[in-house]
């Protein structure tokens, strides 16, 4: 392993090593934060119920993901494919991005309930406008020069969208991915803490109002399991992106 | 008489701008022989680079013809016509030897074949052991090899040149021309070359066409009696200082205006 790599594990087993000696030294309440081992010890204890609240959390963050980054990136390509519609739509859409959105949850919970509905539209509108943003810049910075050359040596138009267009806007569609991804996560996490009757936000609400730090902890561990998931699922796309590109 | 590979015929362009119709060039009448070495000049905005965009096939003119080895070009003819930008324009993703064979992909040559032709191409532009290097590890000069060779790739007899040096320093421009030369009288083909620099102009080529200022039209077509091959010293004759100074007192006055 090279010195850099190295110098990552020493810095997570730093962050670990605190997390579990700190609260332990007194140096940190342990109402604030427990030790990292009575929060695994709590996920152990009430495994059912939080493996439970898995597959609605899942089920949630997938629906999200598809409407977000399905619907975020065909909608950027469109966009910034034309100079007009860029012009047009951006302004609206980057004053829309600095509306804190979650003063809408208690609307969406008078439109949708309090099951997984609600959850689903706030978090798709929630990562929405970022993700399309992310989308558009990609699509935007694309190079007219290549297309142009492309054509010089002959190149059909599909040829032009498969070996010039598609490929460099991969890494743009990745990134919108991993933004839209994360803010899934986010948005589904707080909406089931903000009001819900299922779901790992739900469990990690009732201990903290319980007081049970290590419960709060133990959804918190298992919700950095989730992003630390996306995030190997995302490198493994890159590098199949790379493979792609240079085939 | 030796026919005519590339054959402009009253070519005339026109642009629409804000509704308007703008000439960019007008009347344009050039026969170029199999293996000439033409330059064109002309002031800023003259329509040069449109010139070279018609001959592309990138653009169909308003009126007239051009003609390559007889045939109408109405639309990009990679085999015959190849093409070389002001910028490297390489793909960033593939290495410079898939950039140099991404003309022969695009035809469906098969992989080995088209890599195999590719790093001919390299050899002969002075790349040899750079073929798997991406482009953001070569430089400007290196990149721009990169380009020609894969304007060589499908061995076509016209090279177009589009200010192909504008954007590197001077001494990577001049050892450029110094291999341009070599591969052009090794491959012996015919190259169109459109430059701001009247020094590489008269270096380069057998023959100077200028163009006036918009609409551009030819307002001279100047052989450069120079004998080849060419050496820097020449550039400080008196035939080298009066060649120039011919090319210089059109554009001098078209670009007072």
């Amino acid at each position: 392993m090279s010195r850099v790599r190295w110098g990552q594990v020493a810095l997570y087993a730093a962050i670990l090593a605190g997390w579990e000696l700190l609260p332990r030294a007194g140096l940190v309440p342990r109402l604030f934060v427990p030790p990292l081992s009575e929060a695994l010890a709590a996920l152990v204890a009430d495994r059912r119920e939080y493996l439970g609240s898995l597959p609605t959390t899942f089920g949630e963050i997938l629906v999200s993901y598809l409407i977000v980054c399905g619907g975020g990136i065909l909608l950027g390509q469109v966009i910034g494919a034309s100079a007009a519609a860029q012009r047009m739509v951006l302004p609206v859409l980057r004053s829309a991005y600095a509306v804190p959105l979650v003063v809408l949850y208690p609307v969406m919970m008078v439109w949708f309930g309090l099951g997984s509905e609600s959850k689903i539209a706030f978090a798709s509108i929630y990562a929405f406008i970022p993700t399309l943003l992310t989308a558009v810049a990609g699509v935007a910075a694309l190079s007219p020069a290549l297309a142009e050359t492309a054509r010089a040596f002959g190149a059909t138009r599909a040829q032009q969208i498969l070996y010039v267009s598609l490929p460099a806007s991969l890494p743009s569609i990745v990134a919108a991915l991993r933004l839209g991804g994360a803010l899934v996560i986010v948005g589904v996490i707080v909406a089931q803490m903000l009001g819900a009757a299922d779901g790992l936000g739900f469990l990690i609400t009732r201990h903290r109002t319980l007081l049970n730090s290590p419960g709060v902890y133990a959804g918190i561990v298992l919700v950095l399991g989730i992003t630390g998931l996306h995030e190997i699922l995302l490198r493994r796309l890159e590098r199949s992106v790379a493979a792609y590109r240079q085939a | 008489m030796t026919r005519a590979l590339v054959a402009i015929r009253s070519v005339s362009q026109r642009f629409g701008v804000d509704g308007a119709s703008v000439p960019a060039l007008e009347a344009i009448d050039l026969e170029i022989p199999d293996g000439q070495f033409v330059a064109v000049v002309g002031p800023s905005g003259c329509g040069k680079s449109t010139l070279l965009s018609l001959v592309a096939g990138l653009r169909v003119p308003s009126s007239g013809t051009v003609l390559c080895d007889g045939e109408p070009i109405t639309a990009p003819m990679p085999r015959k016509v190849g093409m070389i930008f002001q910028e490297a324009n390489l793909l960033p993703w593939l290495s410079a030897e898939d950039n140099v064979a991404f003309p022969l992909k695009l035809r469906r040559v098969a992989r080995a074949e088209r890599l195999a032709a590719a790093r001919r191409m390299l050899e002969l532009t002075g790349l040899a052991g750079f073929e798997t290097r991406l482009p953001h590890q070569l430089s400007g000069g290196m990149k721009q090899r990169v380009a020609i060779a894969r304007g060589l790739v499908q061995n076509p007899a016209v090279l177009l040149m589009d200010e192909p040096f504008a954007s590197l320093d001077e001494q990577t421009r001049m050892v450029l021309g110094d291999e341009l030369l070599r591969i052009w009288s090794e491959t012996r083909k015919t190259v169109l070359f459109v430059t701001h620099s009247l020094n590489e102009a008269v270096y380069l080529a057998d023959r100077v066409v200028v163009l006036s200022a918009r609409p551009g039209r030819v307002v001279d077509d100047v052989a450069v009696d120079l004998p080849r091959p060419r050496s820097f010293a020449m550039t400080s004759s008196e035939r080298f200082g009066v060649l120039k100074d011919r090319i210089w007192q059109h554009i001098k006055h078209a670009e007072r205006r």
